[in-house]
């Protein structure tokens, strides 16, 4: 058996019995134990995962872990995550009743995906995939009016490229402000009809626990 | 929230699995069917050419 790990935790009991509880120092990783040779790839797998992450996500906020991660019992998780045991430990401890919500929108202004054809270098190709992104950008008027509405409720927010077609907000909300979160949400829907626009949420620490390294 | 799960696009929810959180080395195995493709191992990172650029700035 190997087991996927899903997330790092402070309690046992906010992953049991939901998830198995794998102790790694002071934490607890949660995962979901599956036969050697199950294929990680398996789309029903990769659903039951999230469903497993929702359902914790209900219980107390964690550490999202991303997907492909697999420890054979305690001893190989320590060995895997144990330089990242304080930090999400100060993770945790900050943001337990914090979760994360995303606002994703469609480019008004891109530059078109570059042609790995016409690179002769897989860097020179990189860099102008990552020029690409980077010249992306939304309406400005969406843009201020997203960070009129939701930037005020939030704790921490970010604006982030992630591909040349969509910009994405995302932000640290406190779980008893997600109600005036998704008005405020619905707000920006009704005043901005065409910009095409996905909001989500609640997730686990997933965009502020992956850039808060030191 | 669970029940907020199945509201959500497949995509987005499997976006949020497959590219956002904490990266660790891992290994994974691509199959279809029955039939494994490639295994992926040690200190490789499964991800796409996109969040590996944005890893590596950070």
């Amino acid at each position: 058996m190997k087991s996927i790990v899903i997330g790092a935790h402070l309690l046992r009991d906010d992953i049991e019995p939901v998830a198995e509880a794998v102790p790694v120092g002071d934490l607890f990783l949660s995962a979901l134990p599956v036969a050697d040779d199950q294929p990680l790839g398996d789309r029903e797998l990769l659903i039951r995962v999230a469903g497993i992450r929702a359902r914790m996500l209900d219980v107390a906020t964690f550490v999202a872990i991303r997907y492909g991660l697999t420890i054979a019992g305690p001893s190989e998780g320590e060995a895997k995550c144990g330089s990242h045991l304080w930090r999400w430990r100060k993770l945790l401890t900050a943001h337990r009743d914090r979760v994360e919500m995303t606002l994703k929108v469609a480019a008004a202004t891109s530059r078109p995906r570059p042609d790995r054809r016409e690179f002769t270098g897989g860097a020179e190709y990189l860099r102008a995939l990552h020029a690409a992104t980077q010249a992306t950008n939304v309406d400005p008027a969406f843009r201020a009016a997203a960070e009129r509405l939701l930037v005020p409720l939030a704790v921490e927010h970010r604006w982030s490229h992630r591909d040349e077609r969509s910009l994405e907000l995302a932000l640290l909300v406190d779980r008893d402000r997600l109600d005036d979160v998704r008005a405020a949400g619905e707000e920006l829907r009704r005043i901005s009809p065409d910009v095409p626009f996905l909001f989500s949420g609640p997730w686990p620490l997933e965009v502020f626990a992956d850039d808060d390294r030191e | 929230m669970t029940e907020e799960l199945e509201e959500l696009p497949l995509l987005e929810t499997l976006d949020h699995l497959l590219d956002r959180g904490v990266i660790i080395a891992g290994e994974a195995v691509i199959s279809i069917g029955d039939v494994d493709l490639l295994y992926l191992g040690l200190n490789v990172v499964l991800a796409n050419v996109d969040a590996i650029i944005r890893t590596s700035k950070r």
